[in-house]
C-alpha cells in the first residue's frame, strides 16, 4: 500500500468574504428593523417618503436578516467546517466566487426593489421573479460546489454537521422553487401559480420550513462543528444526533399549517399542523441537549471565553424558542397569540438569540483563525454579549407583554359575552405603545452590540495577514478502516428504512383511509412499532452497522433525507391542489375583480397592506363580533397571491367593503389621523397624486384567465372602457362627498378594491364532488 | 456500538472515529426526553382519533356556529326585558350616568365621522351634523336608535348593533339626545336620491 502524502490548502478566502458580508448586511438589516420598530410609535419616521414607509421596509428587514445576515453567515460556516470535516478543498474556486458575488448581487437587487413596492406579496417570498430565478441559480451553485466537494472528500464518513447541511440544501431548493412558481405579467410583476387556500398552504409550508431549514438546520450543523471545537469537549451523544436529526427533518415539514389555525383552512390540516408541532418539541430539544451537554466539563470557559458565552446563550434561546413554538401551535393558545406581538417575540427570540448569538460566537472564534491574529479585544466581545443579552430580554419581554395585552383586549367581551369590551381597535394599539417603545430600546441595544463586533472585527483584521488552513492527507489510503458503502438494494432493504416507510404508510392509511383501511392502518401502525422496537432491541448492532455504512455513502444519505422531508409536503399539498376547486368554496364563491379592482389589489400588494392587515376572520367569537361572519374558503379562491396576512397591527379587512363611504377611505389613506385620532398607520398621500398605470392590465387579466379565474374574453378596449366607467363613478361619488380627485389616480383603484372586499355570491352545492373537508 | 479503543475507566466511552479532532460520546438518550417524544406521539394519535377519525370532537365551524347562536339568544333575551321607547330614551338623555357613558362611546366610535363636537360635516367630518334640528333618517329617539343599530349603508353609516351592543348604543343615543330637547321642532330631510 503506497500512501501518498499531499497537503491540501483550504479555500478560506470565500469564508472570509461571507463572514464580512454577514456582519455588514446584518448591521443594515437590523438598522432597518430598529427604524420600522420606531415607526410604530412615531409614524412620521418615514419622512414623508414612500420608500421609507413601514410597509415597504418591513420586507427588506425580514429578507435582509434571513437571507443576508444568516445566509452569509451560514455559507461562511458551512464552507469553513465542511472543508475540514471532509478533508478536502472546496471543489471549485470559480463556483465559490460566483456563489459569493452572485449572492451579494441578489441582496443589492432586493434592496433596490422592495422599498419601491416591487414585491410578490408573500412573506419572506417577496422578491420579484427575476430575482427568484437568480436565487435558484445561486442555490444550485452552492449545492454543486458542496456536493462536488463531498465527492472529492478524503474523509469517507459524514459527520453530523454534514447531515444537517445536506438536509438544508435539498429542502430549501424544494421549498423555494415550489413556493415561487408564478406566471409573469411584466419584468417586475407576476401572479402566484397558487391562489386562495392553496397559496396559503404552500406559502406557510415554505414560510415555516424556511425557518426550519434556513434558520435552524444549517445553524445546528454549525453548532455541531464550532461548539465542540470551542469547548474542546466531545459531542455529548452520537445516538441523540442520529435520533434528533431524522425526527427533526421528518416532523418539521408537517407543521406548516400551524400558521393558519382557526382560519378557513380545512380542519384536518389544522389538526396535522398542531399535533406535528407538538411532536417537534422533543426533536428540537435533542439539538439543544447535545449542544448544552457538550459544554459539560467546560463550563469554566463560560466565565472567560466570549465564544462559549454566545454559544451557550444561543443554544439556550434555541431551546426556549422551540418550546414556545409548540406552545403557540396549540389552537387555544394560538387564538390569543396569533396576529399579535407574541409572535414577534417568538421569532426574535429565535433570530436574535439563536441565529444572532450563534453567528457572533462563530465569528469571534473564526477571526483569529482566518486572519492569524488574536482578537483585538476580548473585553469588547464580552461587552457585546451582555449588551446583546439585555437587548434581547428587553425586546422579547416587551413583545410578550404587548402581545398578551393586546390579545386579551381584542378578545375581551362584556354583557354576558355578547359584545366586545374594546370595540375600537385603536384602544388596543394605544395600550401597547409603551411596550412598543421598550422594544425599540431593546433592539437598539442589540444593534449596538453588533456594531461593537464590527469594530472589534475591523481592529482585529486591519493590517493582518489572511491565512488559509491546510491539512495533510494520505491520498491513496483506502479509508481509515471505514466500512464499505451501500449497494442500491442496501439503501432500501434494511430495517430502519423498511420500518420507517411501513410505519408512516400505515399511519397515513389510518389517518386518511376509509373505514376498513383506516382500522387496518391503525393495527398495522401499532404492529409495526412493536416489531421495530423488538427487532431493534435484538439486533441493535445490525442497525448501527447499517447506519455506519450509510454515513460513507453520500448519495443514498441525500436521497433518504429527501424522502424524509418530502413526505409531509406531498400529503398536505397534493390533495389541496388537485381537488376540484369549485367544490371547496363552502357555499360561497368570490366574485372576480373588475379590471379596476384588480389594479387596486395590486396596489394593495405593492403598498404592503397585508403586513399589518389580515383578510381572514377566524372561527372565533371575538373575530366574528369585531369583523363579521367568519371567512369561507370560497371567498378567496381567485386571490393570486392570497392576502390572509399573519399580523394585525391594524384591524382585519376581509369584510371592510361597503362598511365606510368612499370618501372615508380617501381621507383615511391621505392621513389616517384625520379619521382615527391617534392612529399609527402611515399616510399614503402619493396614492392621491400618482396616475394609475394600466398598461399591463390586459396581460394581467390574460394571466388570471390562465390561472383559472373566470374572466370573459375581453378586448383591450372593453377593459379600458370598464376601467374608465368605474373610475368615473367612484370619482363622482367622492366629489359628492366633498373630495376632488381625478378619476385616473391610484387612490380610486384602491378604493374600488377595498369596497369590494367581502362580497361573494351564494353557491348551490352541486352533486357529490369530493371536498377538502372529507 | 462497541468502542474498540480503550478508554479511561472514569470517562464515558468515545466513538472510535474523530472528525477534524471532534470526538463523540455515545451516551444513551435521556429518558425524560424520550418519554416527552413518546407522549407527544400518543397525544397526536388521541387528538386525531378524537377530532378526525371518530369525529367526536366538534369542528371549528360547529363550535363557532354554536357560540354565535348562544350569543344571539342572549341578546334576544336582553332585548325582550328592556322597555325601550321614545319616552324612556328621553329620560335616559337627562340621566348623567347614561350621558357620560354615551359620551365615551361617541368620542371613541362615532366621532371619527361625526366629530367630537357632534357637528360632523359642519366641522370637517364625513358624517351628518347631529346638533341641528334637521335629521336625515328621522329624529325621534327610536329613529336614531334604529339608525345606529342597523346603519344606513348607502349613506355610509355602518350598522353598529353587532359591534357595540344594545347597552352602548342606548347610551350613545342618550348622549346625542342630550344635545336636544324633548318636543323641539324637527325637519326630516328627503331621501338621498332627491338630493
Amino acid at each position: 500500500m503506497s500512501a501518498q502524502k499531499t497537503t491540501v490548502e483550504f479555500n478560506d478566502k470565500v469564508v472570509r468574504q461571507f463572514l464580512l458580508a454577514s456582519v455588514i448586511w446584518g448591521a443594515v438589516g437590523m438598522l432597518v428593523g430598529v427604524l420600522i420598530a420606531a415607526q410604530l410609535n412615531f409614524w412620521q419616521l418615514n419622512f414623508g417618503t414612500s420608500f421609507l414607509t413601514w410597509s415597504h421596509l418591513r420586507p427588506l428587514h425580514t429578507n435582509a436578516v434571513i437571507f443576508a445576515l444568516v445566509g452569509n453567515m451560514m455559507f461562511a460556516g458551512v464552507y469553513y467546517s465542511t472543508q475540514r470535516l471532509v478533508k478536502a478543498r472546496l471543489a471549485s474556486d470559480f463556483l465559490s466566487q460566483f456563489h459569493f458575488w452572485g449572492w451579494q448581487a441578489i441582496i443589492v437587487a432586493a434592496a433596490c426593489t422592495l422599498p419601491f413596492g416591487l414585491t410578490r406579496g408573500q412573506e419572506y417570498a417577496e422578491l420579484i421573479w427575476p430575482i427568484n430565478l437568480a436565487v435558484v441559480v445561486m442555490w444550485v451553485v452552492f449545492a454543486v460546489n458542496f456536493f462536488w466537494t463531498l465527492a472529492r472528500r478524503n474523509e469517507p464518513s459524514l459527520y453530523v454537521a454534514i447531515w444537517f447541511y445536506i438536509a438544508t440544501i435539498i429542502t430549501i431548493a424544494m421549498l423555494y422553487i415550489v413556493n415561487h412558481l408564478a406566471i409573469p405579467t411584466s419584468w417586475t410583476h407576476s401572479y402566484s401559480l397558487f391562489g386562495g387556500v392553496q397559496n396559503a398552504l404552500v406559502q406557510w409550508w415554505y414560510g415555516h420550513n424556511a425557518v426550519a431549514f434556513f434558520l435552524t438546520t444549517p445553524i445546528l450543523g454549525i453548532m455541531y462543528y464550532f461548539l465542540p471545537k470551542a469547548a474542546g469537549r466531545p459531542v455529548y451523544s452520537y445516538k441523540l444526533s442520529v435520533v434528533h436529526f431524522w425526527s427533526l427533518v421528518f416532523v418539521y415539514i408537517w407543521a406548516g399549517p400551524h400558521h393558519l389555525l382557526n382560519t378557513s383552512l380545512p380542519g384536518w390540516l389544522q389538526d396535522l399542523g398542531m399535533t406535528f408541532s407538538l411532536m417537534l418539541w422533543a426533536p428540537s430539544w435533542g439539538g439543544m441537549l447535545n449542544g448544552l451537554l457538550t459544554l459539560r466539563g467546560g463550563w469554566d470557559k463560560l466565565r472567560t471565553d466570549p465564544v462559549i458565552k454566545f454559544f451557550a446563550a444561543g443554544v439556550t434561546f434555541y431551546g426556549m424558542s422551540t418550546f414556545e413554538g409548540p406552545l403557540l401551535a396549540i389552537k387555544s393558545v394560538n387564538a390569543l397569540a396569533h396576529y399579535t406581538d407574541w409572535i414577534i417575540a417568538h421569532v426574535h427570540g429565535g433570530t436574535l438569540g439563536w441565529n444572532g448569538f450563534m453567528a457572533a460566537g462563530m465569528i469571534y472564534w473564526l477571526i483569529p483563525r482566518l486572519w492569524n491574529k488574536p482578537l483585538h479585544s476580548t473585553g469588547l466581545a464580552n461587552l457585546h454579549f451582555w449588551i446583546g443579552l439585555v437587548g434581547i430580554l428587553l425586546y422579547v419581554g416587551a413583545m410578550w407583554a404587548s402581545g398578551i395585552t393586546q390579545g386579551l383586549m381584542l378578545n375581551a367581551t362584556t354583557e354576558h359575552g355578547t359584545v366586545l369590551t374594546y370595540p375600537n381597535f385603536l384602544d388596543t394599539v394605544n395600550a401597547i405603545r409603551p411596550l412598543m417603545l421598550m422594544r425599540v430600546i431593546g433592539g437598539t441595544l442589540y444593534l449596538a452590540g453588533w456594531f461593537l463586533m464590527a469594530y472589534n472585527l475591523w481592529m482585529s483584521i486591519r493590517g493582518a495577514q489572511p491565512v488559509n488552513g491546510t491539512i495533510e492527507v494520505f491520498k491513496d489510503e483506502p479509508g481509515h478502516a471505514a466500512p464499505g458503502g451501500l449497494s442500491v438494494a442496501g439503501w432500501v432493504m434494511n430495517p430502519p428504512v423498511l420500518f420507517s416507510v411501513l410505519g408512516v404508510g400505515f399511519a397515513c392509511a389510518w389517518m386518511f383511509g376509509g373505514h376498513f383501511v383506516s382500522i387496518a392502518g391503525l393495527v398495522g401502525t401499532m404492529f409495526c412499532a412493536v416489531v421495530a422496537f423488538t427487532h431493534f432491541e435484538a439486533r441493535r448492532n445490525a442497525w448501527g452497522d447499517w447506519y455506519d455504512r450509510l454515513l460513507v455513502s453520500a448519495v443514498p444519505f441525500t436521497v433518504l433525507t429527501f424522502v424524509a422531508v418530502v413526505a409531509g409536503g406531498l400529503i398536505q399539498i397534493i390533495p389541496t391542489v388537485v381537488i376540484h376547486r369549485a367544490a371547496n368554496v363552502e357555499d360561497r364563491r368570490q366574485i372576480p375583480y373588475t379590471p379596476l379592482e384588480l389594479e387596486g389589489r395590486d396596489l394593495y400588494v405593492r403598498e404592503g397592506c397585508y403586513l399589518c392587515h389580515s383578510q381572514m376572520i377566524r372561527t372565533l367569537v371575538p373575530d366574528v363580533l369585531r369583523y363579521g361572519d367568519y371567512s369561507r374558503l370560497g371567498e378567496s379562491i381567485y386571490d393570486h397571491p392570497f392576502q390572509w396576512g399573519s399580523k394585525r397591527n391594524g384591524p382585519d379587512l376581509a369584510r371592510v367593503g361597503g362598511k365606510y363611504p368612499n370618501v372615508w377611505h380617501l381621507r383615511h389613506m391621505e392621513n389616517p389621523r384625520s379619521i382615527s385620532t391617534g392612529s399609527n398607520m402611515p399616510s399614503f398621500p402619493w396614492l392621491l397624486s400618482n396616475a394609475l398605470d394600466v398598461s399591463t392590465l390586459p396581460r394581467k387579466i390574460a394571466v388570471q384567465r390562465q390561472l383559472g379565474v373566470p374572466y370573459p374574453q375581453w378586448t383591450d378596449a372593453e377593459i379600458a372602457a370598464s376601467v374608465d366607467a368605474q373610475q368615473k363613478a367612484i370619482a363622482k361619488d367622492l366629489r359628492d362627498g366633498g373630495a376632488y380627485v381625478a378619476p385616473d389616480r391610484e387612490i380610486v383603484a384602491l378604493i374600488a378594491y377595498l369596497q369590494q372586499l367581502g362580497h361573494y355570491e351564494k353557491v348551490v352545492p352541486t352533486g357529490n364532488a369530493p371536498t377538502l373537508a372529507d | 456500538m462497541n468502542p474498540n479503543t480503550p478508554t479511561p475507566p472514569t470517562e464515558d466511552p468515545l466513538r472510535p472515529h474523530s472528525y477534524d479532532g471532534i470526538q463523540e460520546y455515545d451516551k444513551r438518550l435521556p429518558n425524560w426526553w424520550l418519554f416527552t417524544f413518546y407522549a407527544t406521539i400518543v397525544f397526536w394519535v388521541g387528538y386525531w382519533g378524537y377530532y378526525e377519525w371518530l369525529h367526536v370532537g366538534p369542528s371549528n365551524h360547529q363550535q363557532i356556529n354554536k357560540a354565535m347562536a348562544a350569543i344571539e339568544a342572549e341578546k334576544l333575551a336582553a332585548t325582550a326585558s328592556t322597555k325601550l321607547d321614545n319616552a324612556s330614551l328621553w329620560e335616559m338623555s337627562r340621566n348623567p350616568v347614561f350621558v357620560d357613558a354615551g359620551k365615551v362611546t361617541f368620542n371613541s366610535i362615532c366621532a371619527t365621522c361625526h366629530k367630537e363636537s357632534m357637528r360632523g360635516v359642519a366641522d370637517g367630518g364625513i358624517g351628518a351634523n347631529l346638533t341641528t334640528q334637521t335629521w336625515i333618517h328621522g329624529g325621534n329617539p327610536m329613529d336614531i336608535y334604529a339608525t345606529v343599530t342597523n346603519g344606513v349603508l348607502v349613506k355610509g353609516m355602518p350598522a353598529w348593533g353587532p359591534v357595540l351592543g344594545q347597552k352602548r348604543i342606548i347610551e350613545a343615543v342618550a348622549y346625542v339626545l342630550s344635545h336636544h330637547h324633548e318636543g323641539e321642532p324637527m325637519t326630516v330631510q328627503s331621501t338621498p336620491a332627491a338630493k
